[in-house]
């Protein structure tokens, strides 16, 4: 996101860094394109005990909020990676414009035995599935933010 | 047959004086109709129904004869007992009976849901326009002006509805208010008459045989198909298809050959649900519309792997062995296809559209599987939906469904034992060549994705209330069942 030419800087993980890619999404006409999109998504980086909860409604990410994890146990499903996992997955995006062929989502989940995308639900674990375009495009929207890792 | 004399009474029109020939009806008893008020469309719709005689004809106008001249009007049993039950005044009953309305027709009228006031309504006006009809009668149009019948326009159907856009626009689900969402155990119209319309007697039954929603039925369906709609894609220009660069031969014939695969599985799902649609009735038009965008997603699917397999040097390749092809599209009732088709079939080919993502060498073979996935994804919905629903209204039929995987899960296993073709394919792409370790690589993977759709698939099982399948999967799936040891594929 650019305000004058100047990209928002924010650092991951925060809440600040989801309202930005949000803020991105919902004024991103190609995302709309998509089509409607209806989740409730946890993330999760445990090792920094840090969880947020990200409503995605019809055409826009209507909510993002930080949580705990025992409520993002409850979204339909989350996404889960250590901070070294989401770094090297966030970095990419910034480095090519969009994840490049293996740092998509589907392909982060194929490689963690748990699945990067977990839920306690198998039907809604699919959701996951059902709007994989919609969600690969929320976090490729990521590459227009100066993302900084705390270390 | 000869004609007729004419005798007294009004004319009966050609097309019916031949209708009424070819049943062997006399036209006496088509005179007499017509004379108590009937309309000549609706004589000649009665006529045409099978199983009509001069017998019956003769019984039916003899009794509104009877009614007509002031004779009683009697209320059969099984009439009297749904007119109390639902409220519906015994005059209004008579009145209906006079009009011509069977016994039949006003009880299922009533099941239906038709409210005394909306009958009130209707019969009034039925009343009217017969009246107006009667021979003698004065008609209201001119001489030379075309007089128009609007009794349609007192259709006793729910008025006044105005559903307004929500955040996804109007949407199918948004339209189910009032008695309009009303959806029915069992739907008792064997006609195409849309839900909430108002039927006519005489219109030739389509051949459905699914009227009863726990066969059919899937919570989602509604919303379902309002995401095949939203989120539909173009294999033409939606997939950049000018980033595929060539491969190494191996890579290509494997690529080739796994989209040869899955273009057999589209052309199967889109016979399989193709030949279904004509079964269910349309009292559940949510499912009908949905399942015809899957029929879409599977024409798409068979589009996009063609076109892969024929846009990079390459070309189609070999025939699977196809035993579980027969045991989808022969299963005889719609839950079974079901199952089979959109949890069990379709589990593995997600678990088989990601390992494309996975090895995916462009941006086109990479977003033609995620695109895939998504598609996919919404029929293993509607199929747990569906089987959800089937559970807890079936609970004797339990036993049924597990019969239902078990068969499907031991062909599924056969045909996959036999597929060698598919699997070195799946081999070679994983392990990315021909190499020896590369073979080994590629083997390694393959088995650890196969304990990945396991999971997948029993985790969905599970979901829509079939835990137990968990201990009842077929021996040669139940070692993969364990969760992944090792990130192999890493």
């Amino acid at each position: 996101m650019t305000q004058g030419g100047v990209k928002t800087r924010a650092s991951f993980p925060s809440t600040e860094w989801f309202e930005a890619v949000r803020s991105l999404v919902n004024s991103d006409e190609q995302y709309r394109r998509i089509g409607t999109c209806d989740a409730v998504v946890g993330v999760k980086v445990p090792d920094r005990q840090k969880y947020y909860l990200l409503t995605f409604e019809a055409f826009e990410c209507s909510e993002v909020k930080e949580s705990t994890e025992q409520e993002v146990d409850n979204a339909d499903f989350w996404l889960e990676a250590p901070f070294e996992k989401w770094k090297e997955l966030i970095t990419n995006v910034k480095d090519n414009g969009k994840a490049d062929l293996h740092h998509t989502l589907n392909t982060i989940d194929l490689e963690d035995p748990q699945g990067f995308a977990r839920s306690r639900d198998g039907y809604k674990r699919d959701l996951f599935y059902r709007f994989n375009q919609s969600f690969q495009y929320f976090f490729d929207l990521s590459s227009k933010i100066e993302t900084t890792f705390p270390n | 047959m000869a004609q007729e004399p004419q005798t007294q009474g009004p004319d009966i029109p050609e097309d019916l004086v031949k209708i009424a020939q070819d049943n062997n009806i006399p036209l006496d008893l088509v005179r007499r109709a017509l004379a108590l008020g009937f309309p000549a469309e609706a004589v000649k719709q009665q006529l045409a129904m099978p199983g009509v005689t001069a017998e019956a004809a003769e019984q039916f106008i003899s009794q509104q004869e009877a009614m007509r001249a002031g004779g009683e009007v009697v209320i059969p049993d099984d009439l009297a007992e749904a007119a109390k039950k639902h409220d519906w005044p015994d005059e209004l009953v008579k009145r209906g009976l006079r009009l011509g309305a069977t016994a039949e027709m006003l009880i299922s009228q009533m099941d239906a849901g038709l409210r005394p006031d909306q009958a009130e309504r209707f019969i009034t006006q039925q009343e009217r326009l017969r009246g107006a009809a009667q021979p003698g009668a004065a008609r209201s149009a001119e001489a030379g002006e075309q007089a128009l019948d609007l009794s349609w326009m007192k259709v006793p159907t729910e008025w006044g509805i105005r559903v307004r856009p929500g955040k996804k626009g109007l949407t199918v689900g948004a339209l189910n208010v009032g008695t309009y969402g009303d959806i029915p155990d069992y739907w008792p119209y064997q006609t195409e008459m849309p839900r909430g319309a108002y039927p006519i007697p005489g219109v030739p039954a389509m051949g459905y045989t699914i009227y009863e929603k726990a066969e059919l039925w899937s919570d989602n369906a509604a919303d379902l198909y309002e995401e095949a709609i939203q989120r539909r894609w173009r294999p033409a220009t939606d997939i950049p298809w000018e980033s595929i660069e060539p491969l190494p031969d191996e890579i290509e014939r494997a690529m080739c050959q796994l989209c040869t695969f899955f273009c057999e599985k589209a052309l199967l799902a889109g016979d399989t649900v193709g030949k279904w649609l004509p079964e269910m009735s349309y009292g559940y038009h949510e499912v009908k519309l949905y399942l015809a965008t899957a029929e879409f997603d599977a024409a798409r699917h068979f589009e996009v792997f063609r076109k892969r397999a024929l846009c990079n040097g390459g070309g189609m390749g070999i025939q699977s062995p196809g035993y579980f092809h027969r045991a989808i599209i022969d299963a005889r009732a719609w839950t079974e296809t079901s199952a089979v088709l959109h949890i069990l079939s379709n589990s593995f080919l997600m678990g088989l559209y990601q390992l494309g993502e996975y090895v995916a060498h462009s941006e086109a073979e990479s977003n033609i599987f995620r695109l895939c996935i998504q598609d996919t994804a919404r029929q293993l919905a509607f199929g747990l939906g569906h089987l959800k629903y089937f559970l807890i209204r079936k609970h004797d039929r339990r036993e049924e469904v597990h019969t239902y995987f078990n068969k499907a899960e031991a062909v599924m296993v056969y045909d996959d034992e036999n597929d060698n073709v598919l699997r070195e394919a799946l081999i070679i792409l994983l392990g990315g060549g021909l190499i020896k370790e590369q073979i080994l690589d590629g083997y390694r993977k393959l088995e650890y994705f196969k304990r990945r759709w396991v999971r997948d698939y029993l985790a969905r099982l599970e979901s829509a209330g079939l835990p137990e399948r968990r201990e009842r999967l077929h021996y040669s799936l139940k070692k993969y069942a364990e969760e992944p040891v090792a990130a192999q594929a890493a």
